[in-house]
């Protein structure tokens, strides 16, 4: 009887110095982590930087583009990879706990959500030695701030922006000029019609002219948004307290995309899709045309990407986004940001870092691993002047438009991204019955969702 | 350190809570009871306190992975927590009942519509497939239940789909059901010919049905098994001497296997409904985080709404509600089934 008391109580009490001890440690580690960087004058030490899945192999890469830092500086950087489908709450969870790297990488449009957290650095009076604004276009800086307040919580890293990838190939066939293929929405619609008319196969496989995903895209407001901006609308009104999804405008961006659905210009199977597998539908030589970002360019020359089927890896055409009924283009522009965290404790060693990737030379060879471009304005231009589709894809840049950088915007995205998938879901002959009052019934539940969210500022 | 509690705080309230199946006590016998009496607590301590200390650790790790992270979800749902507060966390504005009145009465507030838009999608998924789950089981596994040759080798296949993950499952089926290239509709259009036209399975009203089938296909094998062990416990006896009696294989079915089995049905049922309830795997993983207005169900909207649109209050609440309801699930299955919860005498 004593015996098994002794036992069920050793047990309880290993338990219970497992569960100490394991508290402990993980004080231990900061602690002494402290200890090294208060001793030091000199950024030295090491860094930790969050990066998430930029290409293919986003670790090595990054370690290659760091060891001439360390080298140089003697500053060591602990790379860590957080992945963009959780990439949210880690970023969100360290800024309000405190307990997270010193160095991220964030989606420009999660900027303002993430400075207004209050967990992250001003780096105000230090931008200065990255050239400050005039080396970056005004977009892309406009995306280190919150609206209306001052700071500059990031600093601009790599550039995005999208743009109609068609078939040299298909269009040729199809007896279009690619040079005014995608000019405007009427010739943009014309070329679709005449690809569905004229090129029903390729090699005797199935092409449709056409094709974009839908809901399942995180991505899904960046396609649909250059549309109604083009159209003279806008995300939200210019001071920023309303909705304007709803408005006349927008709402024929939003019929303009839906109606190459509803006339079968648009593949609607690829609505069931997410935004990589739509991706590999192009490589793969299942659509003709669709819009997308710069990364895919890139990947046509890598062999080892094996979704390219030779026909269409051999005949990428780039067109910039077509012009609306207000004669203007525009298209979504984004990209990523570094910001720094308040809780870092060796901030003058993670500035060291944050300037390191911020020189041309650095910023442009990274971003052509990723095959993204540099967001400084010099190396930007560099990289347009490749060829003929980076030469496309920079003027696809200067069309750029991003949302209006607040706090709410990420919540808001998600409201329209909702609304837009019930309209296209109903525009391929799903769900309602398309017509123009259901587009503008879920336009004004996404306006009225919004508008709950802005109200949230107070 | 906050967001870290926090985060489980919330995530325990959608998962499944642990429901057991009260356990019957049965009577002591008097004399025991009476000579418990007797004796001083602090006799009781000394001969107990061995099982006090086995207990003891799991009891302090339930408290602190479940009971106070849950209290933790429910104190949050009185609190006015979105983008600009949650920050704040404990120290949040206190809301009172508002994120629960808004949810349930407000029909200005967008996220009352999703709600109850998420509580039909839920009935009508838990519904069908607990139904198909315990039907299918239990008609393949009167069909397992005769001497045939190369039994085992059935009964291991149909155990199949049951160890693949639900992630898996999603995965598998998202590639099924696609409309263009997937198997389903070149059965049903290409090979056989059974439809004109390719049904959309992903988008649209048939969403629901595209996550109800293959919940019901990875939960079928189960429900079979028990079934299985269930009906093989049953004496051949009783079915010979009603077959004598002149009963036919339904009568049969009807008056000796259904009633026999009826406890097995009776668990299977209470936790099948727990679990299609708290079901988010599947549809996410098939649909993304929104589903859409056809298959939203309770738990994609709490996740999306909480962790993607910070808007913890309305998530607490929503949770609390389904916590309710299932514990009025859970009470109104005890009152159909304490009888068949009773020890058999």
């Amino acid at each position: 009887m004593r015996s098994r008391l002794v036992i069920a109580w050793a047990i309880a009490l290993f338990v219970a110095t497992a569960l100490v001890v394991a508290a402990c440690g993980g004080d231990d580690k900061s602690s002494s982590d402290k200890a090294a960087t208060t001793a030091a004058k000199k950024p030295s030490g090491t860094v930790t930087l969050w990066i998430m899945n930029n290409g293919p192999q986003p670790v090595p890469d990054m370690e290659k583009t760091l060891a001439p830092f360390t080298a140089k500086t003697g500053i060591k950087v602990k790379v860590e990879l957080v992945g963009w489908d959780v990439q949210f709450d880690r970023i969100r969870n360290a800024a309000v706990s405190g307990e997270g790297p010193d160095v991220t990488q964030a989606g420009t449009t999660q900027v303002p959500f993430f400075a207004a957290l209050g967990g992250f650095e001003n780096l105000n009076s230090r931008v200065k030695d990255i050239g400050g604004q005039p080396a970056y276009p005004e977009g892309v800086w406009n995306t280190t701030k919150i609206a209306g307040q001052d700071g500059v919580f990031a600093a601009p890293w790599f550039t995005e922006a999208r743009a109609i990838y068609y078939r040299k190939d298909v269009l040729e066939k199809a007896g279009v000029d690619p040079a005014t293929a995608f000019k405007d929405w009427d010739s943009f619609r014309a070329t679709l019609q005449a690809i569905k008319d004229k090129v029903p196969t390729v090699d005797g496989k199935n092409i449709e002219p056409f094709g974009q995903p839908g809901k399942k895209a995180f991505d899904l407001v960046h396609h649909v948004m250059p549309f109604v901006w083009d159209a003279g609308g806008a995300e939200l009104s210019d001071d920023l307290k309303k909705s304007t999804i709803n408005s006349p405008e927008a709402q024929q961006g939003v019929e303009y995309f839906a109606g190459l659905l509803k006339d079968g210009l648009m593949d609607k199977s690829q609505l069931e899709r997410d935004g990589t597998q739509v991706e590999s539908q192009f490589k793969g030589g299942k659509i003709a045309t669709w819009i997308g970002g710069p990364w895919t360019l890139q990947s046509a020359s890598r062999t080892d990407d094996k979704n390219w089927v030779q026909a269409a890896r051999d005949n990428v055409g780039i067109a910039p986004m077509p012009q609306g009924p207000q004669s203007q283009a525009f298209t979504f522009v984004g990209g990523s940001n570094l910001m720094m965290f308040k809780s870092s404790k060796n901030k003058d060693a993670a500035w060291e870092l944050v300037k390191f990737l911020s020189q041309d030379q650095v910023q442009t060879d990274y971003a052509n691993l990723m095959g993204m471009f540099p967001a400084r304005k010099e190396a930007q231009s560099k990289v347009g002047e490749q060829d003929d589709n980076h030469k496309q894809f920079f003027a696809a840049i200067q069309q750029g438009r991003t949302y209006a950088p607040i706090p709410q915007w990420g919540q808001i995205e998600n409201a329209y991204k909702t609304r837009f998938g019930n309209i296209l879901d109903s525009a391929a002959g799903q769900g309602k019955p398309y017509s123009s009052a259901v587009v503008k019934s879920e336009l004004d539940a996404a306006a009225k969702e919004a508008d709950t969210l802005l109200a949230q500022g107070g | 350190m906050l967001p870290r509690l926090f985060t489980p705080s919330i995530m325990s309230t959608l998962e499944q809570p642990e429901l057991k199946t009260p356990a019957p006590v049965p009577p002591a016998p008097r004399h025991r009871r009476r000579r418990a009496a007797v004796r001083t607590p602090r006799v009781r301590w000394r001969r107990n306190r061995l099982a006090y200390a086995l207990i003891a650790p799991a009891v302090v790790f339930m408290v602190l992975v479940h009971l106070l992270p849950m209290l933790g979800g429910f104190y949050l749902s009185f609190k006015k927590l979105n983008t600009f507060t949650f920050s704040q966390l404990w120290g949040a504005p206190w809301n009172g009942l508002e994120n629960y009145r808004s949810i349930l009465f407000d029909s200005e507030n967008p996220l009352h519509s999703g709600f109850f838009e998420a509580v039909g999608n839920t009935i009508q998924y838990t519904f069908f497939t607990v139904l198909g789950t315990l039907g299918g089981g239990l008609a393949i596994a009167v069909l397992l239940n005769r001497p045939m040759r190369g039994i085992k080798v059935v009964r291991t296949l149909m155990l199949a789909p049951w160890v693949v993950p639900s992630f898996v499952v999603a995965v598998l089926w998202g590639f099924m059901w696609q409309s263009d290239n997937g198997i389903i509709n070149k059965i049903l259009v290409d090979y056989t010919g059974l439809l004109s036209e390719r049904p959309v399975w992903l988008i649209g009203h048939n969403t629901i049905w595209a996550i109800i089938i293959p919940s019901i296909w990875r939960g079928l094998p189960f429900a079979m098994l028990i079934f299985l062990a269930g009906l093989q416990a049953i004496p051949d006896e009783l079915n010979e001497a009603a077959q004598i009696d002149g009963a036919g294989p339904w009568r049969r079915f009807r008056f000796i296997t259904l009633p026999l089995i009826r406890p097995l049905i009776a668990v299977q049922l209470l936790f099948g409904v727990i679990y299609a309830t708290y079901q988010y795997a599947i549809p996410v993983v098939m649909m993304g985080s929104n589903p859409g207005p056809d298959a939203d169900l309770m738990m994609t909207l709490i996740v999306r709404q909480s962790f993607s649109n910070n808007l913890f209050g309305f998530g607490a609440a929503a949770s609390t509600l389904v916590m309710l309801a299932m514990l009025v699930w859970v009470f109104v299955w005890w009152a159909a089934f304490r009888r068949d919860m009773q020890p058999q005498t």
